[in-house]
């Protein structure tokens, strides 16, 4: 009995990993720029074809192919502010919604049209090992993926406060009109906030790739989770998002184990609802850190 | 309905025939159908309904493949002889893998064309609709699709392959060469699709001595399939029925390799019994079991047909297009025995067919012959296994041609 709810939480905070990634680019996006991006699973889904191409025509390894996925989604998402973002900023929010879920739309289909609509999957030597001990298990691709989450969410967490550019993203975050006043260029900052957040999601889409298959519509699978952790964690908070992930991955698993298997999400959304009903905020109490 | 084909002036039919062998050429020129040649006698119109694009167009594209191989089988040998050596000329209509245009695409083949017979449509709930359209055009349409649905109050409808009721006995049946005690745990998605296949597996359990340990339904598109196996695991369970799609298949047999889990996987059929499956999970695949209502390696006609499908696409001839081209044989026969096109004529011909011998009966247990309901009286499932990168069949004895491996 022990052993099997040590096993539930580990499983879920490994694929808590993951959530977290996601969501980290979503809460980051809506801090800074206060843009709900509907399209990062799509990004997700970019990051798994790109692994996915890389292994199969070059022979890299999906796990290493971060240092190729993470600056082109970085790129991507500089030209999307630049180019689409900044034109419907400070309108309505009706604009900024259909444009990020018009290109959640666009990628999807697009995605349907050159790859077809099969699983396309990496099979690399660590895809079905797991390190084996006291009748528990870790398998290696995702204690992999947890691990380069963890030290991605980490370098974030300094790039923000230690760096001038971090703490000026902070600024715009906090205040808008007063950052600008001390002297920040917005789109210069807002640029960046995209680039790191697709970057996340790139990132994301390589570390998934060793052990889940890509298909174009992939992405919903995580975006789902990753809004559920960014409203649990408070909008904009980056801390809260990483901890309601994995909080969720753990809430999900135990869910599977000990209510059923088509009922694990059901402890997710009782989670949020709890939630929302008792800190409106989220569980960092509205505090966008 | 008006009937028209009903030859009250020759001429007129004649014109008509004319206008509409042209409007198949085209179409057939279209999907790079088959390529008209001067033909001595008239062309029989067979009628081919596959889905082309959309999300079961990988399926369907082989299909077509093997649908043109078989005419062009039946071509070379000769054709119809009873009509004069008339070839058979497919007409190939895409259903988009798609009710509601598969509703309109049948209805247009029927009426731009004159057609003998139709095959089609691969999944379940396509040919569900498509057999209704052609009942009430009284065309015959021959399916491997395994809907119990297609055997009731139909009289143009035919199955020559088993039906998915057998399927889950030959699945309990197979539980049983692995242990003689099998203990299943049954995982499911928990839509129609995997409720109404696990139920079935439920109710025929104890019938067949097998216990059923674990009953877990999930939701499809899981991003891990970690907890569930943990709870197979816990049930002690030594084989596992899963009826999945594919991507929550794949995570299931990676999970259960990184478990360190050893049990007896069962995928039933559908997607598992494709080349696609083996390219996906790779040597994972090794020893995982399923069942198909048609395998490449039955008997030596097969073999034949598997190799020359392979020569032209480099992937072994799989479970519904190697049922399909047994149908296009089927079809042949019929139009042989009564020497003519007329549909009505070609559906009683396939309704008194009785073969077992040749492609037409190139079937698990070789014999054909339609009952009242339109089944295939002799037809059951045959179980396979994946053995080094190909599907052997390995159940039931008489059409086993590998032994089973124990995994």
């Amino acid at each position: 009995m022990l052993e099997t709810l040590v096993q539930a939480v580990i499983n879920g905070l490994l694929i808590g990993g993951i959530y977290a990634l996601v969501s980290i680019g979503v809460t980051l996006i809506f801090g800074v720029v206060k843009i709900v991006n509907f399209a990062q699973g799509e990004f997700v889904m970019i990051g798994m074809y790109l692994s996915f191409f890389l292994a199969t025509q070059f022979g890299i390894d999906p796990v290493l192919s971060l240092v190729v996925t993470m600056p082109v989604l970085f790129v991507m998402g500089v030209a999307i502010q630049h180019f689409l973002i900044r034109r419907v900023l400070g309108q309505n929010d009706m604009p900024q919604i259909f444009l990020t879920f018009a290109l959640s739309l666009l990628l999807v289909n697009l995605s349907l049209l050159l790859f077809t609509a099969n699983y396309r999957t990496v099979h690399t030597w660590y895809s079905d090992e797991a390190l084996h001990f006291n009748g528990l298990y870790i398998p290696l691709a995702k204690l992999f993926a947890f691990a380069l989450a963890m030290v991605l969410s980490a370098a974030l967490w300094v790039f923000l406060h230690a760096t001038d550019l971090g703490k000026a993203m902070r600024a715009a975050a906090q205040n808008r009109e007063v950052a600008m006043l001390m002297g920040i260029n917005p789109n210069r900052v807002f640029c960046v906030a995209l680039g790191v957040a697709l970057a996340l999601a790139g990132a994301a889409g390589s570390l998934l790739m060793p052990f889940y298959p890509a298909y174009p519509l992939v992405g919903q699978v995580f975006v789902l989770m990753a809004f559920v952790a960014v409203v649990l964690g408070t909008l904009g908070n980056i801390l809260g998002a990483l901890v309601a992930s994995l909080m969720m991955g753990v809430a999900e698993s135990l869910g599977i184990q000990f209510i059923g298997a088509d009922s694990g999400l059901i402890v997710v959304f009782l989670m949020l609802l709890l939630t929302l009903a008792v800190r409106p905020s989220g569980l960092a109490g509205g505090r966008a850190r | 309905m008006r009937n028209t084909r009903d030859p009250k002036s020759k001429r007129k039919t004649r014109r008509e025939f004319l206008i509409k062998t042209a409007g198949g050429a085209l179409a057939a020129g279209a999907f790079g159908a088959y390529p008209m040649r001067g033909y001595a006698a008239d062309p029989v119109n067979i009628g081919g309904l596959y889905p082309v694009t959309g999300n079961l167009a990988q399926i369907g594209v082989g299909c077509v493949n093997a649908a043109k191989l078989a005419v062009e089988m039946v071509n070379d040998a000769g054709g119809i002889k009873s009509l004069g050596g008339a070839k058979l000329n497919l007409i190939i209509s895409d259903v988009q893998s798609d009710t509601t245009v598969t509703r309109t695409e049948t209805d247009r083949l029927i009426s731009d064309n004159k057609l003998s017979a139709i095959h089609g449509c691969f999944a379940s709930a396509l040919t569900l609709i498509a057999s209704e359209v052609a009942e009430r055009a009284k065309v015959p349409l021959l399916t491997g699709s395994s809907s119990d649905q297609l055997n009731k109050g139909r009289r143009f409808t035919f199955t020559p392959f088993a039906r998915a009721s057998q399927f889950a006995e030959a699945q309990l049946q197979m539980a049983k060469l692995v242990d003689e005690k099998p203990k299943v745990a049954v995982v499911f998605e928990n839509t129609a699709f995997g409720t109404s296949t696990s139920n079935g597996l439920r109710e025929l359990a104890p019938a067949q001595g097998v216990e059923i340990v674990l009953f877990e339904p999930y939701s499809a598109g899981f991003t891990d399939a970690s907890p569930l196996i943990n709870k197979v695991k816990a049930s002690g369970a030594n084989a596992l029925f899963s009826v999945s799609y594919l991507n929550d298949l794949i995570l299931i047999v990676r999970t259960v390799k990184q478990v360190g889990l050893t049990i007896a996987i069962n995928g039933g059929s559908g997607g598992f019994v494709i080349p696609d499956f083996y390219k996906n999970v790779g040597k994972l695949a090794e020893g995982l079991q399923g069942v198909a209502h048609w395998n490449h390696d039955m008997d030596d006609d097969a073999q034949k047909v598997n190799a020359e499908y392979k020569k032209r696409t480099g992937e072994f001839l799989f479970e519904y297009a190697g049922g399909l081209v047994a149908q296009t044989f089927m079809i042949a026969e019929a139009l042989e025995r009564t020497g003519s096109t007329d549909p009505q004529k070609v559906r009683d011909a396939i309704a008194a067919l009785d073969v077992s011998s040749g492609y037409a009966a190139m079937c698990p247990g070789g014999k054909v012959k339609f009952g009242p309901d339109g089944k295939n009286i002799y037809a059951h499932p045959v179980g396979v296994q994946w053995q080094n990168g190909d599907l052997a069949s390995v159940f039931p004895q008489a059409d086993a041609r590998a032994p089973l491996i124990k995994t």
